[in-house]
């Protein structure tokens, strides 16, 4: 039997950890130290349930209820002033707490501020679309649901958006690996010769590390080509590259002399 | 060998039996005016667009997930892939956003390298703005001339980083190298050139029957769907709001040069054109200044160019070839990374195309938890789905060449 | 009687050339590739740059065209994403035979940097290869050198019989 690993978050994780070190906090500061973000804050909270909000790196984020997502954006746009939804996105939390955390980046032009609406949502729970509010927001679901499966009620036309159609898996989930899956590595195989060629294309070669001189396949040997699949080993390295013309040049083209060549040293700026 | 019936047509969005007369056609993935891999698909009733369809994720190379699994520093390369027309501004848009999250601050003399490259890159990213929709409209002249500017501006930046394209020349915390003798006069020698260049392509252009009959009230914008699509940069600015994030929220030394904010409220495709062709002018007066400031730096003898944090960012290396505590620090944030505080952090940066954003949450690790691009020319495709009926076929081609798509950031 | 004498000896030599079918056919071919244009992703634009100004590509008859049926060479320029593969198939069997496919820049060879879940790990799983070329993004000057090597493999192959048709399968 093979060693159990849990799957739920494959990606790559630093080699080295320290027990003791503890990682330190970017600051935050209360949201009442500006201004526009306090009376923005306050006009929030007049109306919906804000769990929490604080100023950090000049934005204020503000944590709100999952249902509350179009109420809100509906009333920072029209009242408040925040004309653009520069971003949204989610964050895998999955293997923690089981959640997504979904993001709306805005922007006020006219007070010169960003801000930054959160609210959690469960793996299954779906979340209103707002792109009647911002149509930029029709294509970000549709790449948030692309890339971790989050889905999207309302949505006009809510289909994946990167990957094909009939694509498996979500690729920003931490579950997904980064190399892809089985079905990714041999996707575009199945796709076009199809399963039965397999065999004769063989797998990916995923090692970028893989480097062998002798290689005559896959590498380029630029100043000592060879041709495809000579063997190097058996039949010695060539001293010199071949020469793009033959000697004595080719039918009715002359033969490029270096020496005769004038090189030219200012490109005349 | 191939099997027929796997030959079969891809359009699994599309019926075909149809009562009225509409006709759906397929633009893309591989047209050489999409501008990458854009594959819209157009319902037409005779010639007119009755409704557009963009099909992004051609180019999707999942950076967003390379992120998570990746040291801060080793990301730096992949941003370059970002806008891979203008690759030191996604580069300055990571390492803003990594240094607002670590709170370091950077030298000044780094930071004026920095707007030289923000705005070089700028420059040759409104250069190849123009050559791709002029040649997209028929303009082959400008297509060769601005390449040839291009060009000119690739060997400066060259000489500063030594690649082309992918430039990877901003580190998170300052700048890695101090600019090279001859590069203060090389771009001076091209900015005295600029002008005069622009104003040929002007001459060929604005006059041009077949430019402005392509041009003038095509892919009209209004400012309410441009906010609501989430317009940034030129195209928000052809459409009547001034928003330049470089003036409204200044980040390293923009609020100490002098430069005009362009805008028009027509918002059709040929004031999109004379806002790039303004901003290509207002680029080169920062750079004027930029080379100003970057002597008096030399002056006041101020040659950091990495900011001083040894708990995220290497010392110089001459340091860490002569000083054992500064060649541990550098192995182990070389080896392991280095660990910013729990937090997360969005940073807009006005890049060529737009307001290109990073959103990082950080949970102390060496790997980012999350981390969002935000790229403009995502909402400036999506914008197509709204802006495309109504317009003609032709139309098309012209409006995607004024929305100045890049697909390596639409897909990421 | 012939009012103008032409000396055949001297100045231009003969207008007349002895040469083999194999030659003149593989010259005809070598220096008119016209490449289908295949820019994916960043190398598009080095792709293009070799097209425009300063590099030049229409001196070596190379000249880009947007369409598979009137070009022989195909460049992929940029990284094939799985969602994409299906195309190059599609297009790379637009083409008249013969028919050859640079794959320009780290991506298109193997993957490169993006060792993720969505990129094919190198075009050659779905179409044969003739030239990989090395670089992220390869500079125009590497592409004129691949375009010279792959005039350099034409002329050495028979033009006389047909071609031996190229399949990954």
């Amino acid at each position: 039997m093979r060693a159990y690993k849990p799957k739920d978050d494959v990606q790559k994780k630093s080699y080295y950890t320290d027990r003791y070190w503890v990682a330190p906090q970017v600051p935050t500061s209360q949201v009442e130290d500006d201004a526009v973000f306090a009376a923005d804050l306050a006009a929030i909270k007049a109306k919906f349930d804000v769990s929490e909000a604080y100023i950090q790196v000049e934005q204020m984020v503000v944590y709100i209820k999952p249902e509350d997502n179009y109420g809100v954006l509906e009333l920072l746009r029209d009242e408040l002033g925040y004309t653009q939804l520069s971003e949204m996105s989610a964050i895998d939390w999955i293997a923690k707490q089981g959640q997504f955390e979904i993001f709306y980046q805005m922007l006020s032009m006219s007070k010169r501020k960003r801000l930054r609406i959160k609210c959690f949502i469960d793996e299954k729970q779906a979340i209103n679309s707002v792109s009647t509010l911002f149509r930029s927001a029709d294509w970000s679901e549709r790449e948030m649901y692309d890339m971790m499966g989050t889905i999207v009620n309302n949505h006009p036309y809510m289909k994946r958006i990167l990957m094909p159609d009939d694509w498996e898996g979500h690729p920003l989930r931490k579950t997904y690996p980064l190399q892809g899956d089985e079905f990714a590595a041999w996707y575009e195989v199945d796709r076009i010769y199809g399963k039965e060629a397999r065999d004769i294309i063989g797998p990916e070669i995923r090692d970028s590390a893989e480097v062998d001189r002798f290689d005559s396949k896959r590498f380029s040997r630029l100043g000592h080509e060879v041709p495809m699949g000579y063997d190097i080993k058996a039949n010695g390295e060539p001293e010199k590259g071949l020469e793009y013309q033959e000697e004595g040049g080719v039918f009715m083209i002359e033969k490029f002399v270096e020496d005769d060549a004038v090189i030219i040293k200012d490109r005349k700026r | 060998m191939q099997q027929p019936n796997r030959l079969r047509p891809f359009f699994e969005n599309i019926t075909f039996d149809r009562e009225d007369n509409e006709m759906i056609i397929n633009f893309g993935p591989q047209h050489p005016s999409a501008h990458g891999q854009l594959r819209l698909i157009l319902h037409l009733q005779q010639e007119q667009i009755t409704k557009a369809h963009p099909d992004i994720g051609y180019l999707h190379r999942g950076m967003e997930k390379m992120a998570e699994n990746m040291i801060y520093n080793e990301f730096m390369p992949t941003t370059d892939r970002m806008d891979y027309i203008a690759s030191s501004s996604n580069n300055y848009g990571f390492a803003l956003a990594v240094e607002k999250l670590i709170d370091v601050n950077v030298p000044r003399r780094a930071k004026v390298i920095r707007m030289m490259l923000l705005e070089i890159n700028r420059l040759m990213s409104h250069l190849f703005w123009l050559a791709t929709t002029a040649l997209d409209i028929g303009a082959m002249t400008v297509f060769l001339y601005a390449f040839r500017e291009r060009e000119y501006l690739m060997d400066i930046i060259e000489d500063y980083c030594g690649a082309r394209l992918t430039h990877a020349a901003i580190r998170i915390g300052g700048v890695p190298l101090d600019i090279p003798d001859n590069f203060i006069h090389d771009l001076k020698e091209f900015l005295d050139k600029l002008p005069a260049n622009i104003k040929d392509y002007e001459d060929l252009l604005d006059k041009n029957r077949i430019w402005l009959m392509r041009m003038e009230k095509v892919g009209v914008i209004s400012e309410e769907m441009a906010l609501s699509w989430a317009c940034t940069g030129p195209m928000l600015r052809a459409s009547g709001v001034k928003w330049d994030i470089r003036k409204e929220e200044p980040y390293e030394l923009y609020d100490e040069v002098e430069f005009e904010v362009p805008y028009s409220d027509k918002g059709d495709n040929y004031a999109r054109y004379k806002v790039y062709m303004a901003e290509m002018r207002e680029s080169a007066k920062i750079l004027y200044q930029t080379i100003d400031m970057y002597a008096e730096t030399v002056k006041n003898n101020e040659t950091e160019l990495m900011a001083h944090a040894p708990q995220y960012i290497s010392a110089p290396k001459l340091d860490i070839m002569t000083q054992n505590y500064s060649l541990m620090q550098h192995f182990v944030l070389v080896t392991q990374g280095m660990r910013p505080p729990v937090g997360e952090v969005y940073v807009a940066t006005e890049s060529p195309k737009g307001e290109l954003g990073f959103y990082i949450n950080s949970q102390g690790g060496p790997y980012p938890y999350r981390l969002k691009l935000r790229a403009p020319s995502f909402w400036h495709t999506g914008i197509l789905t709204d802006l495309l009926p109504g317009h003609y076929i032709p139309d098309v081609v012209s409006i995607i060449g004024t929305t100045n798509i890049v697909f390596g950031e639409v897909d990421r | 009687m012939a009012q103008h004498q032409v000396n055949y000896t001297q100045d231009g030599g003969l207008p007349v050339a002895l040469t083999s079918i194999d030659k003149i056919v593989n010259w005809g071919r070598s220096n008119s590739l016209w490449a289908l244009t295949y820019g994916l992703a960043c190398c598009g634009i080095e792709m293009m740059a070799s097209g425009a100004s300063r590099y030049d590509f229409d001196r070596f008859g190379t000249i880009f065209r947007a369409s598979p049926r009137q070009s022989e060479v195909m460049i992929v320029a940029g990284t094939l994403t799985k969602k994409h593969a299906e195309f190059i198939k599609r297009l790379y069997d637009q083409m008249a035979e013969p028919r050859w496919v640079i794959s320009m820049g780290s991506c298109a060879n193997t993957g490169g940097m993006f060792n993720t879940y969505a990129t094919v790990q190198g075009v050659d799983r779905i179409i044969p290869v003739d030239l990989y070329l090395p670089g992220c993004a390869p500079r125009p000057e590497t592409l004129q050198y691949a375009v010279m090597m792959l005039q350099k493999k034409i002329r050495s192959e028979k033009a006389g019989k047909s071609q031996r048709p190229k399949r990954l399968l």
